[in-house]
């Protein structure tokens, strides 16, 4: 073949700058903060985690499971064969005809690829994004043109040098996408960084299908007490590994779609954000984003660097405060994004040290640091609801086989109905139950949230040392919040307060009775019901199963909304979202409220009082709406001594 | 107006105190449920109800509150009944109430502060008189039925408006000719703090403030934002709570008065620029002393407007309709919004849901206007109107108009 | 509103350590905390925020939180009085406007510290201000905060002593991080002993009684008018199937009679 030295040379120096790009790109991550990761293991668990974890999310839309499977498989493959034939010059026949099959693979997923990008839905970019099949169809036609000969199919020196020219100029194309582009920035960045975001993750037990929700706390103790800055304001007080998931984000925008915030026309767009914090690490403006904005506002404004406060001209606070943490993009992320981190580290920072949390949320603050309640109630009045439940305290008993965990309900008259119910409940069943009384104080998930780490960690605290001085075996509270915090937060304070402990939400302490038949319920009658997963009991704990199972115990067959189970849509409730309400068009909680009169449903049972308030708040007429506590206590067959 | 209901002092007083051999007779109210030792309610059948004009006991089981409901009707007739007067010829002490005059006339607090002075001068040996010092242009009628055995009334331009520095020199001069036995003002927020916390620096006495529970002996103030009860010697300058004591209601006084010798002008420092006139609706929603408040239920957002320039209110609304854009977000009440602590709540359209009531917690009059009877927020209303905003709305606004109207008309009267 | 200002102004604003109504927990007081937030937006830098008592208090630092870099603080026993040692720190300093609060959230809350403070150095004082709306040549102009959200505007001469209304514009979010790197400075101050206040008894507040409505009736009628009327307090009155002309002035005389209009 004339100029057949061409290729090898392209190959050689795409090669080249990739591993240049590769160096640069390693060093903006390293500008970040250092964590902890085994890096070998990591390493070496990274293909398993692909083809796992990853795949698991990416299987959820099968057709683009089977053409990335394609695709990716045939471009990895590629690639390490183009190498030897190509590069190294490798003359076997054998190894010829696996990258011509290899080729073909990739070809034809990139096909599929093209297909789809034809009418792509609104949720993903646009841009560069549009020109990757093309360069992907490039890069695989050009090399099988180029490898026919060495597989012996077509005499050598076929088409002479014009065809050589042409196909160099397809091959520097296609290796200009796939090997410069992915170290410097291109969409093939998400092959590079999505595989090391893999190997490194700073949730490590997210993979092999763990569950990894608590959030991070912050450490207060740096620097003699006086830590230089809390929270995060620039993007280089990210963890490095978290810079880099940043940008293994493939702008699927899946998080998008998910979004409760985004539908109800708030200014938040996970995946827009995600892509700012990509400018933020690698410098510049959000000029060339091609996906859709931050609703009612306009893209190309936002400017950004590693050295740079975000909050200033990269990302809009109200952005942050939209987010009611309830994971649904993290959940539908293939790449396992963790943005709802990423949000609370950047809140804060506004918090903790701009001291500029929006709306009520500096009182909120105020009244948890004084009162320990989020509405500043007298602490003393904590446990007045139960005045008449003739509930053992803790303090009097000492031990008890349950320790009902109130949480602010308790001064609540709505949330109040809720707690009896259960209480009558755990009566019926004859359990041995205790509560904290005015000992108990708020979990703190309000002012976690809202980004008071300083807060919430006293709280924490404070609550382990009042627990760790009585005995029991199993917490149960009706509050997912509470629960979370008690279950997947409390456990960074040192304290062995919960050791040894089961933590359970009502419902699966409910279920659980119900199931050895130390409830006697009679059949619900009334008409359709459908369930509403509380975001922190489903995603946040991944208990889907008891209340249903709880609603089927009482002959209900549950209408389930479209979105439910992992993919329940948040009722607005969550991250402090109600208190620092950011306007949008439209309420999270009417978007529910419509989900679930699209079943028909003239009952939502929910398992959360957050839940019911921001439901309740839905303009009559409406479904009713009811906590899963309150109906089986109505069920209740009472005993007639 | 109303001649059929008059306070009997003795009997709040024997009602007030608990070692009154009479106490157990005639203390009503709160003492009647006492919370036993258990926790558990106990009513003590024996401290309720009261005695009748014919020596019946009577329970009234609306503590009283009945008697207001006598308003709007007239009785045959008023009978005038010459209260008897009581005289202090050369007093012995002095004990000067200086009061607020809000608008020219006594407040109610006022009146309280001059019924406890007597309280006071009654248990100090020798006889005592009653000043009072007033400032400004006064309308007040009643001084004697009100307790004033010597008034000094001080007017002129330079006592007008905002003059604390003047009005201090005038009780300086008090202080050196009268040489009062004690200083009585009352706590507010309408000059009587200001006035005698100035008085106090420049004597360089240490006042009691929040004084509710005074003799000549001693004093039980409020500390530490209402949460403590200071006990102490009755000191010289007292600011004192509203409903202190009882007000004098069954003699009358001299008011004789008493020119001081000339006044020195004070340097003003303080200069006075007028009060500024605030458009209500400007008024933070927090601070606002009338909200009108709309809901879901409005649908002539003209008309409300109207209606809420025509009664003066400052406006409200529900979260529903700031969602809706038909009010800016700076005006929602409730949990998310602004809580209010307006005297009277005027809710229109709004149901009452438990984030909007949370809101008015601190509202003392809430009054409703919405179709459901059975809403929450008619079952928190003090007074409810069933039936169409628009409809309502549009006769209080007439009857705004008719009253800002009359208004007009008696002003010009007044200034003929 | 950003106030006018046209000259540069030394302010002091003086804290004491709050006390929250429902949990007695210390806090930073609310109208202290609004006298910082006026100092911080008409001072700017010159800002000196001044507590006379224990420079170990952990509530000051909601005040440093809310972006002090530092703050003064008169090192004082429990039982010394405060007044002494203000007037002798501020009688060198030579400020152009002292803020406080109306009135102390815990202790005695007698609100004379501006009084005392100002009769000591001789300097006006001006009580319940809403805002300051410009300096210029050596006059400020005051909002003073009436009842019911009325305003007076008043003209003072520097320097002068001003207590701040709960009508002044809220205090700042108190911000953790700054709230504990900032410097806090003890200075030794004139010491003098609060002796009148020993012989106080302090006690948990007491319920008020409510003022008796004492039922004098006369004669029988009014004896059944007043026992079958429904009582105010409790149950509200509902009007209904009324016409709208009466349910109006039914309202319109409650609005008369509560004096609103
Ligand atoms: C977290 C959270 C926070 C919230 N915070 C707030 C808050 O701060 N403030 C707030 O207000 N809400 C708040 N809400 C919303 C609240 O739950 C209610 O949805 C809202 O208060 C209802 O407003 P509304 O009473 O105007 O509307 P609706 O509930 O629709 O009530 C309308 C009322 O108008 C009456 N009506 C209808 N037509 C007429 C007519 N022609 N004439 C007279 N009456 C009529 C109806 O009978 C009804 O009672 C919050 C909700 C949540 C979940
Ligand atoms: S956590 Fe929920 S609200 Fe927040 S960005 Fe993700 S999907 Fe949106
Ligand atoms: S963050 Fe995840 S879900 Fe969202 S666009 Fe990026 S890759 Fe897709």
């Amino acid at each position: 073949m004339v100029l057949d030295w061409l290729p090898s040379v392209l190959i050689a120096v795409a090669l080249s700058l990739a591993v240049i790009g590769a160096v640069r790109r390693v060093s903006l991550w390293r500008a970040g903060q250092p964590d902890k990761v085994d890096l070998i293991a990591g390493l070496m668990a990274m293909p398993k985690r692909y083809l796992h974890d990853l795949h698991d999310v990416v299987e959820r839309d099968k057709y683009m499971s089977k053409t990335h499977a394609a695709t990716g498989g045939g471009f990895v493959l590629s690639v390490v064969l183009i190498l030897a034939v190509h590069l190294f010059g490798v003359d076997n026949q054998i190894l010829a005809w696996a990258l011509l099959a290899a080729l073909v693979l990739m070809f034809v997923g990139a096909l599929f690829v093209f297909k789809r990008r034809m009418d792509p839905p609104s949720r993903i970019s646009k841009g560069p994004w549009m020109r990757l099949p093309k360069s992907l169809l490039a890069f695989s036609s050009a090399f099988i043109i180029l490898t026919l000969p060495v597989a012996g199919i077509l005499p050598e020196g076929t088409g002479g040098w014009v065809l050589t020219i042409i196909l160099s100029v397809v091959i520097a194309m296609g290796l200009a996408e796939m090997m410069f582009g992915m170290t410097w920035g291109g969409p093939m960045k998400h092959a590079f960084a999505g595989a090391l975001h893999l190997a490194f993750h700073r949730r490590q037990e997210r993979f092999g299908g763990g569950r990894s929700t608590g959030l991070k706390p912050v450490d207060l103790t740096a620097n003699d007490g006086k830590p230089e800055i809390l929270g995060v304001s620039k993007p280089k007080d990210f963890k490095w590994n978290q810079l880099l998931g940043f940008d293994a984000c493939v702008q699927c925008g899946r998080c998008e779609a998910m979004c409760p915030a985004f539908a109800a026309g708030q200014p938040l767009n996970p995946k827009k954000l995600i892509q700012d914090m990509v400018v933020g690490l690698a410098g510049g403006t959000d000029a060339k984003y091609a996906g859709s904005p931050y609703p009612g506002k306009e893209v190309g404004y936002a400017k950004g660097g590693p050295d740079q406060i975000i909050t200033q001209g990269l990302v809009d606070p109200e952005t942050l405060w939209s987010c009611t943490t309830c994971r649904a993009c993290v959940e539908e992320c293939p790449m396992m994004i963790e943005h709802v981190d990423a949000i609370v580290d950047m809140r804060r920072f506004l918090t903790m040290e701009k001291g500029s949390t929006p709306n009520k949320g500096a009182e909120v603050l105020d009244n948890i640091i004084a009162t320990d309640n989020p509405n500043g109630y007298a602490p003393a009045n904590r446990a007045n609801w139960a005045a008449d439940q003739n509930l053992p305290l803790m303090r009097d008993v000492k031990k008890a086989d349950v320790l009902f965990w109130v949480s602010d309900g308790a001064f609540d008259m709505r949330s109040q109905r809720i707690l009896r119910s259960f209480v009558k409940l755990m009566k019926a069943a004859h359990v041995d139950v205790a509560i904290l009384g005015d000992e108990e104080l708020d979990s703190g998930d309000v002012a976690r949230r809202l980004g008071d780490d300083a807060a919430f960690q006293s709280l924490a605290k404070r609550n382990l040392e009042i627990l760790s001085q009585y005995e029991f075996k199993t917490i149960v509270t009706t509050d997912p919040h509470a629960y979370h915090c008690l279950r997947n937060e409390y456990g960074d304070f040192g304290s062995d307060a919960l050791d040894g402990v089961e933590v359970l939400h009502h419902t699966t302490y409910l279920n659980r009775l119900v199931q050895a038949g130390s409830l006697n319920l009679e059949p619900f009658k009334g008409g359709t019901v459908t369930y509403h997963d509380p975001c922190y009991l489903g995603r946040y704990n991944g208990e889907y199963e008891a209340p249903r199972e709880l609603l089927r115990s009482l002959g209900i067959e549950i209408a389930e909304m479209e979105r439910s189970g992992f993919r329940s849509r948040c009722c607005g409730g969550g991250g402090g979202a109600p208190i620092t309400d950011i306007p949008g068009e439209r309420r999270i909680a009417d978007m529910r409220m419509e989900d679930v009169n699209t079943t028909g449903a003239e009952l939502v049972a929910v398992g959360c009082q957050q839940c019911t308030a921001m439901l309740e708040g839905v303009v009559e007429p409406r479904p009713e709406v009811k906590d899963i506590a309150e109906i089986l206590a109505d069920q209740l067959i009472e005993e007639v001594h | 107006m109303s001649d059929v209901i008059r306070r009997d002092p003795r009997a709040e007083w024997i009602a007030r105190n608990r070692l009154h051999p009479l106490h157990g007779t005639i203390a009503v109210g709160d003492d009647a449920e006492v919370r036993g030792p258990s926790g558990l309610l106990r009513k003590n059948p024996h401290k309720v109800g009261f005695i009748g004009p014919n020596g019946i006991k009577r329970i009234d089981r609306l503590k009283g509150n009945g008697a207001a409901s006598g308003m709007g009707r007239r009785s045959s007739g008023p009978q005038e009944v010459q209260l008897p007067l009581h005289s202090v010829e050369n007093p012995d002490f002095y004990i000067v109430v200086v009061p607020d005059l809000v608008g020219g006339r006594l407040t109610s607090q006022d009146k309280d502060i001059l019924g406890q002075a007597h309280k006071m001068a009654k248990d100090i040996e020798g006889k005592g008189a009653v000043v009072a010092v007033c400032f400004g242009e006064s309308k007040e009628e009643n001084y004697d039925t009100a307790g004033v055995d010597r008034l000094i009334h001080l007017e002129g331009e330079e006592y007008e408006g905002f003059s604390p520095e003047q009005r201090l020199a005038a009780l300086v001069q008090v202080e050196t000719s009268l040489q009062p036995k004690h200083w009585l003002f009352p706590d507010s927020v309408n000059g009587g703090t200001d006035l005698g916390s100035r008085l106090a620096a420049r004597l360089g006495e240490r006042p009691a403030v929040q004084a509710w529970q005074v003799t000549h002996e001693t004093t039980v103030s409020r500390g530490a934002s209402q949460s403590l009860d200071i006990t102490r010697e009755t000191p010289r300058i007292l600011m004192l709570l509203e409903e202190c004591a009882d007000a004098i209601d069954e003699t009358r006084h001299e008011v004789k008065a008493i020119e001081l010798d000339s006044v020195p002008r004070a340097i003003v420092q303080l200069q006075d620029q007028g009060q500024v006139a605030v458009d209500p609706n400007a008024i933070p929603l927090a601070e606002a002393e009338f909200i009108l408040s709309a809901g879901n239920g409005i649908h002539n957002w003209d008309q409300f407007h109207e209606t809420a320039a025509a009664l003066g209110a400052t406006e409200g609304a529900s979260r529903v309709a700031v969602d809706d854009g038909f009010m800016p977000r700076f005006r929602q009440v409730g949990a998310t919004g602004t809580w209010v602590t307006a005297r009277v709540y005027l809710a229109v359209g709004i149901s009452g849901a438990i984030q909007h009531m949370q809101g008015i917690g601190q509202c003392d009059k809430v009054v409703a206007i919405n179709t459901d009877a059975g809403c929450d927020m008619v079952k928190r209303a003090a007074l409810s109107a069933i039936g169409d905003s628009e409809e309502i709305l549009g006769e209080l606004l007439k009857l705004a108009q008719e009253h800002r109207a009359n208004k007009g008309e008696e002003g010009e009267q007044n200034a003929a | 509103m950003q106030p006018n200002i046209k000259q540069s102004l030394d302010i002091v604003s003086l804290v004491s350590i709050g006390q929250h109504p429902q949990s007695g927990r210390v806090r930073r007081a609310e109208q202290d905390g609004r006298a910082v937030e006026l100092g911080m937006n008409l001072g700017g830098d010159n800002l000196t925020v001044l507590h006379a008592g224990d420079p170990q208090e952990q509530a000051l630092r909601t005040y440093a939180g809310m972006g002090l870099s530092s703050m003064q603080v008169l090192n004082l026993d429990t039982q010394d009085d405060a007044v002494p040692a203000l007037a002798d720190y501020l009688q060198q300093l030579r400020p152009d406007i002292v803020l406080t609060g109306v009135r102390a959230e815990s202790g005695e809350s007698s609100g004379m510290v501006p009084y005392l403070l100002a009769e000591k150095l001789n300097w006006p004082v001006v009580a319940r201000i809403a805002d300051i709306v410009s300096v210029e040549d050596g006059v400020a102009e005051v909002m003073l905060a009436l009842p019911r959200g009325q305003r007076r505007a008043l003209k003072v001469a520097l320097p002068f002593v001003a207590s701040v209304d709960n009508a002044a514009p809220e205090a700042r979010q108190s911000a953790y991080g700054p709230g504990i790197r900032a410097q806090i400075e003890p200075l030794a101050a004139v010491k003098e002993e609060d002796a009148v206040r020993s012989n106080w008894s302090e006690a948990k507040a007491k319920p008020r009684p409510k003022r008796l409505k004492v039922v004098k009736a006369k004669t029988a009628a009014e004896r059944f008018k007043a026992a079958t009327a429904k009582p105010q307090g409790e149950a509200g009155k509902v009007l209904k199937g009324v016409p709208a002309k009466e349910q109006a002035q039914e309202i319109f005389n409650l609005l008369l009679e509560e004096k609103v209009i």
